[in-house]
């Protein structure tokens, strides 16, 4: 029989004292550190969550709620609140388990294999999921910086940059010219600055019928430019002008002052101005060394490991993916398939087979949208597209209807899937 | 003696054959799926269903009639029936991973469903 020394006693004491001021956290299990609430991040953590192979899961995020950036130009459009586009993580904590931390990452050492908080604290890990979403290359266009953007914003984080667009249409003048800058590849949500002009352009329809969209792109096509384009003609003639990279020399300067967008030929003044900048990969990605020259971050097309840093896992619209775009959807399904391969990793088990998808509804008015679906397969050191299935012109409008009725009933649930 | 030796030889494997392909159906989900590979393959029709039975404009999958998922999915598949999104989720699911999903979907009710 044991019996209790006062030594033995004092030391139990001391370690349950330990676990008291620790978050209850069970040290025997793997754990999986996920950096970022968004899409990647939000899906990874509640897929290892509810693998049913009992992970030590902690999903850090400063943010208390996410806005998604799929579906906010409809909410530039005045189709949708933007209380409706916002989500909350009390689910993944609540109803999964996930560990949720209210706190930045500002430093993560591979070879300790911890991360550390602005807060203070530092949480160790088995296996590290880094889900940074973009950054803005603020310079690229001379004299757009994080100041200009207060006056010009870019909107591409759903948040107060969305709000403060819309106040801006909302407040301009009928026959104004709104004036979109279109980044250069690779960019967050290929189809998005041309859905945003499709859904301001119905929007100045009803209020602002003279008003002009004017696009200065840096490219000279863009994704579905045919669907698109069709669209314009029939929803909103004369209103919507894009002008590709060849004719003006792309967006060189702007002056926020003014609102004017300087290409090499001609300036343009512009009542509300949209400048959509460059991008990269989050800044934690560049500072832990996971982005390489390019900006953005080389991974294992099947398991999303990165290259450049064994043990760190990361998805999303940072990472270079072959032919996937970096879309909401794209992020989810990376974020499922790196989840499964962690498991398979910390458990022993198979590895998954991959199955990656990327589905996006595009809204061309109130009751026309269109969709893609395409499958995806690694293949070597890259992920090539395998099967590509996209709208058409010409389709019937109680098809566009009965796609835009999917793209409502997709919102519900996609969101679910990651959050919910 | 050697001929009907080997008659029997041969009927006895027919036998064997037999019961094995008979082990070989009866165990047919758990020999070809692991424990994780339904779940796997039904997060990514989770995408775009709800596996919670609800239902905002993209119809629910879970509960259903299992041989008749797996005929809809073939349809989908083979384009017979229309639908590019599902025609490429059936195009990307080998048969026997179509089989695995519909039974794991089947099998699924508001209270079992885990994501």
């Amino acid at each position: 029989m044991k019996r209790w020394t006062r030594r033995a006693f004092g030391g139990l004491v001391a370690a349950s004292l330990l676990t008291a001021l620790r978050p209850a956290r069970d040290q025997g299990k793997p754990r999986v550190v996920v950096i970022g609430g968004g899409v990647g991040g939000a899906t990874a953590a509640k897929y290892l969550a509810t693998s049913g192979h009992n992970l030590d899961v902690t999903l850090v995020e400063p943010k208390r709620r996410y806005a998604t950036c799929f579906f906010s130009n409809l909410y530039l459009a005045g189709l949708r609140s933007f209380e409706s586009l916002t989500h909350g993580y009390e689910a993944l904590a609540q109803r999964h388990g996930v560990n949720v931390i209210h706190d930045s990452a500002t430093m993560i050492d591979p070879a300790a294999k911890t991360v550390a908080l602005t807060g203070g604290g530092k949480l160790s890990y088995d296996r590290l999921i880094v889900a940074p979403g973009i950054a803005f290359k603020f310079g690229a266009i001379e004299g757009y910086d994080e100041a200009a953007a207060t006056v010009m914003p870019h909107a591409w984080n759903a948040g107060p940059q969305t709000i403060l667009l819309r106040r801006q249409l909302e407040s301009m003048e009928d026959g104004g010219v709104f004036v979109i800058v279109a980044p250069p590849n690779p960019f967050r949500c290929p189809p998005g600055p041309y859905e945003r002009a499709s859904l301001v352009a119905y929007y100045f329809k009803q209020y602002k019928p003279r008003a002009k969209i004017l696009i200065l792109d840096a490219k000279d096509s863009f994704f579905e430019q045919d669907l698109f384009e069709d669209a314009w003609r029939r929803h909103y003639p004369g209103m919507i002008e894009w002008l590709p990279a060849q004719f003006t020399g792309g967006v060189t300067a702007v002056d926020a002052t003014t609102r004017s967008t300087v290409t090499s030929g001609e300036t343009f003044k512009a009542a509300v101005a949209n400048v959509i900048p460059p991008q990269m990969a989050g800044h934690l990605a560049q500072q832990a060394g996971l982005a390489d020259h390019s900006g953005w971050c080389p991974v294992d097309p099947a398991t999303f490991e990165s290259t450049r840093q064994p043990g760190i896992h990361v998805v999303g619209d940072a990472i270079i993916a072959g032919q996937m775009p970096k879309s909401a959807f794209v992020a989810n399904s990376q974020a499922k398939l790196c989840a499964f391969a962690i498991v398979a990793a910390l458990t022993g088990g198979k590895p998954p087979v991959a199955h990656l998808f990327n589905t996006c509804f595009t809204l061309l008015a109130a009751d026309d949208a269109v969709s893609d679906a395409i499958v995806f397969k690694p293949a070597g050191d890259t992920i090539k597209i395998s099967d590509i299935f996209l709208s058409k012109i010409g389709e019937s409008a109680e098809t566009r209807r009965q796609a835009m009725r999917e793209a409502n009933g997709w919102y519900d649930a996609f969101t679910h899937d990651m959050l919910g | 003696m050697i001929a009907a030796a080997t008659r029997r030889t041969i009927a006895l494997s027919s036998v064997a054959a037999i019961v094995a392909g008979a082990i070989l159906l009866a165990t047919y989900h758990s020999a070809t799926a692991g424990p994780d590979d339904g779940a796997q393959l039904a997060a990514l029709c989770a995408s775009c269903h709800r596996l919670d039975g609800r239902d905002q404009g993209i119809p629910t999958i879970i509960g259903r009639d299992e041989q008749d998922l797996v005929r809809t999915m073939r349809a989908y598949k083979s384009g017979e029936r229309e639908g590019h999104i599902m025609r490429a989720v059936g195009l990307s699911l080998s048969d026997a991973e179509i089989a695995t999903v519909a039974h794991y979907l089947a099998t699924q009710t508001h209270k079992t469903t885990r994501p």
